[in-house]
């Protein structure tokens, strides 16, 4: 390494730096300030407001130049702040304060004035600093400042004067502060790959903007955010608390979904918290955020929040004290035997709440009914564990990226995962093969080279079809397939049954769209698999897994760089959950209830007796299923609305709640405890990719909230059980890392600032970023056989049609109109289009471009579908029918939604049984979109 | 989007066949590099003007974003986004024309036409575009009727062109 190190001198200084660093980026890294506005880090060097101009000197050449696009060379001589240099600068400032409002900017009474007071400069008050939303995190301001810029310029300020966009959700836009940096164009397309924004027209009146001047909703914008937080100046801000001032920036953690993005949370002086910004040093999410991070943090502060304890007297629930509710708890679940208890924890609960939960559930209530509220799919985690040992992604998020093929089977990440579809897109950019399985239309769709859609239901035949084709082929890793494999030979027995034809005939898709798919896989090493269960029955889940880990297996992509599969679950640590043993069938550290040695070895760390008969899943104790009394910490989770049984929560004799608010679960409590927030508590979760990172309190709280631990450890003392005195989280932690073997070498000491990925063995370790290599440790992983299957028929009478429902960021094609509502926000009406099998049309009578009607049989869960729509003849499969809406109307339903915490009532888009009726046909004028 | 907003819409193909030309001309590109400007103009060529359609057709023609289209064709003043009039006249100011007078050509123009710079006039039937040189300045000053050449003209002159036109 020490060779590759370029020495140079900047003002006087020697420093080193990498090859390829940029003057800016080797003068930053060694604490040496040079002015920017349009470099950002992470992005490509654009050059465009010539603000870090320095004069270098090189290999006898002198020159000046933007060092944010000259790469550093060997003897280079840097000076960042001669006279002329400092002239220069001043001068280019002073033409890029022509057209940004600037009289604050240069003035030195600019900190101490107020936004209405009498200005002695006859600043107008619309283009006063003090009323920008950015004033206190103006990087325009700041370079401004720093350069000492004198009030008086020989250029006339042109104001723009245009309009500001205020009709979008959760974005203020405001190009009369906008100064050309591009920086947001950049954020959108190169680090996002979207391309939602581009600069517009040319020379003096080149500008920000979108096609003809569209909303965000039509130009494709998925919401993230990232344009605002790289924003230097007022143009983008967020609308929500646009004027707050943050006075205290904490690093936390997102716990909407499992990628667990590394989030900055800024909390006013009121103790709200107002702004959720990216962490640019944060190694899960790389400083980017989505529609839900971005924009759904501001539910700790709502006033509806539940405050104190409640119990149930006379039908009504009425406030009591910590004391006598916890009491009442602890009595109504003593009236019932083990087996009728379970306890649901909260998808956004940190590891501690998931430990204490589960010791509570074994050794207090003597039953292994214990889960996390999302782990629908545990067996996604569960097969995972069998095969190699362990659940969780085998590599890093951001190691999709070096992956030469990527293949996503049923899931939609850009939605439920958001920044794990950053590095995919990524990698297609770079050229690597993406092949999406899956018969909805998804974002990732627009991006594949290859797209499979399979009659929903039968991807793992596919999956098997495509490992037949890689073994007819001689595709296979064979150093891999023999030094690490077990099982092969049954495997290829199996696979023999894959005939391709019938693979073909069953699933709908090509033999030769099957064997491209296949040779992209085979050939595409390095490759990632990320895997979903959408449209795929639970019965089939672990036959999924099976298949996914045979394919990633044989063509040696596990333990490989830009390699691994990465399983798609929901809630945000769902993963930890299952690491610390909240799992009705998994002790602490991936043990197992069932075995002795296991409950035992668990025991002796913790004491208590741990109760042998694997308990119940989520799905099992919310439908009833001789559960009489629950524990649920029912923060952002709602068994309604995830979708899991219609009547929710079946009807428990005793229902124990700890949540942020009132929500319908809490109201149908006996006892009610109020909940702490993400915001408020201090512990750890666990993302996708097996980071356990810090979740750090920016609010205290208000009032007798109390973080889920707690309560739960409060209620186990109550009930007699030992060894739930714990002083703090760090306690608990403690205790974890005793019980976890993953988790030893993990303190919360170690955790500030960074995560670290489990297994850690000790706490010299910086954890294992890839699960399997090859080395000392090299395991052999066993395959599993699978068989191949005919779809099971689904249809019944009244409902004889299957949907998958798909979703865009957009569809050109569509005639899209946004009409505005009394608020004057956007929204999208479009005409949608139903794509029907040719046969199953003519059998409905309709033809291309008729009017349908669709009906669902149950709208439980799910995404809102529209009511009509126009035929399209392109479904692949008869007795399938796809509709694909945009997700500019996620975004305006996130906007309108009153759900005080918005971010998990966004539906998925699971297959639904629905009835297509001819639609009567209207003869309005203009009717026709065409 | 699509409301045809000028008076001449009824005449205006569909948003239909706008697409199905569009898509017929992004196709029947010839040389061996297709880039988004080289389908703007094929667009143009075809349809005289490139339509909210044909921002849509030539993003999913090249594999980008409607918003990366825009951004080149908005950069080039020669790509227009209406229809055109049914005849075009460019008035030139360059330094030859303007000694020798195009101001007061342009003036007139303006006035025969009811407009106040470049454009269509209300009915949609004729556009009117300056030009900085028309490459005729032994003829200045000059004007340009569908890219025909009027050259030494006055302000009457030019005004009896423009009545000859409103009444074709």
């Amino acid at each position: 390494m020490a060779d590759d190190t370029i020495k140079l001198t900047v003002d006087g200084q020697e420093i080193e730096a990498k090859p390829g660093q940029t003057i800016i980026q080797a003068a930053q890294d060694a604490d040496i300030y040079i002015p920017y506005l349009c470099y950002f880090p992470g992005m490509k060097p654009y050059g465009a407001c010539r603000m870090c101009v320095v004069s270098t000197e090189s290999g006898g050449r002198k020159g000046v130049q933007a060092s944010c696009t000259t790469p550093v060379a060997p003897d280079m001589i840097v000076e960042t702040n001669t006279e002329d240099i400092v002239d220069l600068r001043k001068g280019i400032t002073d033409l890029l304060m022509t057209e940004h409002p600037h009289g604050c900017l240069t003035c030195h009474r600019a900190e101490l004035c107020g936004p209405q007071d009498i200005c002695q400069r006859h600043v107008g008050v619309t283009d006063r600093c003090t009323i920008c939303p950015k004033n206190e995190r103006c990087e325009l301001k700041d370079t401004v400042r720093f350069m000492k810029l004198d009030m008086t310029s020989s250029f006339n300020y042109h104001r723009r004067d245009l309009p500001i966009h205020r009709d979008d959700p959760f974005y203020d836009r405001d190009y009369n502060l906008c100064i050309v940096c591009a920086r947001c164009v950049r954020a959108c397309d190169e680090v996002r790959g979207d391309t939602a924004l581009s600069l517009v027209s040319r020379s003096g009146v080149a500008l920000v903007g979108t096609s003809h001047g569209t909303s965000l909703l039509e130009s494709g914008c998925e919401f993230c955010g990232s344009c605002i937080d790289a924003c230097p100046t007022g143009a983008l801000t967020e609308r929500d608390y646009k004027w707050e001032k943050a006075s205290s920036k904490v690093k936390t953690v997102c716990t909407n979904c499992p990628v667990g993005c590394e989030l900055v949370m800024n909390v006013n002086d009121l103790n709200k918290v107002v702004r959720m910004t990216g962490d640019l040093s944060g190694e899960a999410g790389h400083g980017q955020a989505c529609f839900k991070g971005k924009f759904g943090y501001d539910y700790p502060n709502h006033v509806r929040r539940l405050k104190y304890p409640m119990v149930r007297i006379d039908g009504e629930l009425q406030r009591t004290t910590w004391g006598i509710a916890l009491e009442a708890a602890s009595q109504g679940l003593s009236q019932h035997l083990p087996e009728e208890r379970g306890v649901i924890l909260s998808p956004r609960g940190t590891n501690e709440d998931h430990y204490v939960g589960q010791k509570f559930a074994r050794t207090v209530l003597a039953t292994n009914n214990v889960d996390t509220g999302l782990n629908r799919s545990a067996e996604l985690l569960a097969t995972l564990a069998g095969t190699p040992g362990h659940g969780a992604a085998t590599n890093p998020i951001w190691g999709i990226e070096q992956s030469n093929c990527v293949l996503v089977v049923a899931g939609n990440p850009t939605e439920e995962q958001n920044v794990l579809a950053v590095p995919v897109k990524k990698a297609v950019r770079a050229g690597a093969g993406l092949i999406v399985i899956d018969s909805r239309e998804t974002e990732l769709t627009r991006y594949a080279t290859n797209w499979l859609r399979p009659r929903p239901g039968t991807e793992i035949t596919l999956l098997g079809g495509i490992a037949r084709v890689i073994l007819d082929e001689a595709l296979e890793d064979k150093e891999f397939v023999r030094d690490r494999l077990d099982g092969v030979d049954e495997f290829k027995k199996a696979i023999w049954s894959f005939d391709l034809m019938r693979v073909s005939g069953i699933t709908g898709v090509s033999e030769e769209e099957i064997r491209v798919a296949a040779r992209a896989y085979g050939n595409g090493s390095p490759a990632s698999l990320l895997h979903g269960t959408d449209g795929i029955v639970s019965e089939d889940h672990a036959d999924l897994l099976a298949a996914v880990m045979n394919l990633a297996l044989m063509t040696g992509n596990i333990g490989a760089k830009g390699g691994g599969v990465y399983p798609l679950f929901s809630g945000a640590n769902t993963q930890g959950g299952n690491d610390v043993g909240a799992a009705p069938n998994l002790l602490p550290g991936y043990r197992s209830v069932s075995v002795d040695s296991d409950r035992e070895a668990i025991a002796s760390v913790t004491g208590g007796m741990y109760p042998q008969r694997p308990g119940k899943s989520v799905r099992a104790m919310t439908a009833g299923d001789g559960i009489k009394a629950l524990v649920v910490l029912a923060d952002g989770w709602n068994p309604d609305a995830a979708g899991i049984t219609s009547d929710g929560l079946g009807n428990p004799g005793f229902l124990v709640v700890s949540d942020v608010f009132m929500s319908e679960t809490a109201s149908r409590a006996d006892v009610v405890f109020p909940a702490a927030t993400y915001a408020e508590v201090t512990g750890t979760i666990t993302n996708l990719e097996r980071r356990v990172q810090m979740l750090n309190p920016g609010m205290s709280l208000r009032h007798e909230e109390r973080e889920g631990w707690r309560t739960l450890a409060g209620l186990a003392s109550v009930m007699g059980g030992t060894g739930f005195e714990y002083g703090s989280s760090h306690e608990v932690f403690e205790e974890i890392r005793k019980a976890v073997p993953e988790y030893v070498g993990i303190t919360h000491a170690r955790l500030e600032g960074r995560g670290i990925q489990t297994p850690a063995s000790d706490e010299t370790s910086r954890g294992t970023e890839i699960l399997f290599t090859s080395g000392e440790s090299a395991s052999i992983i066993s395959m599993a056989p699978m068989a191949i299957r005919e779809p099971i028929s689904a249809a019944n009478r009244e409902f004889p049609f299957t949907l998958g429902h798909g979703r865009v960021l957009m569809r050109p094609q569509e005639d899209v109109r946004i009409v505005q509502d009394e608020q004057n926000m956007n929204h999208v009406e479009r005409d949608t289009w139903i794509e029907i099998h040719p046969d199953d049309a003519s059998a409905l009578d309709v033809v291309d471009g008729d009017r349908v009607i669709i009906t669902a049989q149950s709208d439980a869960s799910g995404a809102p579908l529209p009511e009509t729509g126009t035929v399209r003849l392109t479904s692949p499969h008869r007795g399938f029918v796809f509709v694909t809406t945009l997700f500019a109307e996620v975004v305006t339903g996130m906007q309108d939604s009153d759900e005080t915490d918005t971010s998990p009532s966004v539906r998925g888009l699971p297959l639904r049984h629905v009835s297509l009726a001819k639609a009567p046909v209207l003869r309005e004028a203009g009717m026709a979109a065409d | 989007m699509s409301d045809g907003t000028t008076s001449a819409s009824d005449e205006l193909p569909s948003s239909g066949e706008l697409r199905e030309r569009s898509r017929k001309a992004l196709g029947s590109q010839r040389q061996p590099t297709v880039t988004v400007l080289s389908s703007l103009i094929a667009v143009q060529d075809e349809l005289h003007y490139i339509p909210d359609e044909a921002i849509e057709e030539t993003a999913t023609h090249t594999n980008s974003t409607i918003n990366d289209v825009w951004s080149v064709a908005s950069f080039y003043t020669n790509f227009r986004f209406t229809p055109p009039g049914g005849h075009t006249i460019d008035v030139c100011w360059g330094p030859s024309c303007h000694l020798n007078g195009a101001q007061n050509v342009m003036m007139r123009v303006h006035s025969e036409l009811g407009v106040e710079g470049e454009g269509e006039t209300g009915d949609g039937k004729l556009t009117l575009r300056y030009s900085t040189c028309l490459g005729a300045c032994a003829l200045a000053p000059v004007i340009a009727v569908d890219h025909h050449m009027k050259g030494r003209m006055s302000p009457d002159s030019a005004a009896a062109v423009v009545d000859g036109l409103k009444g074709a």
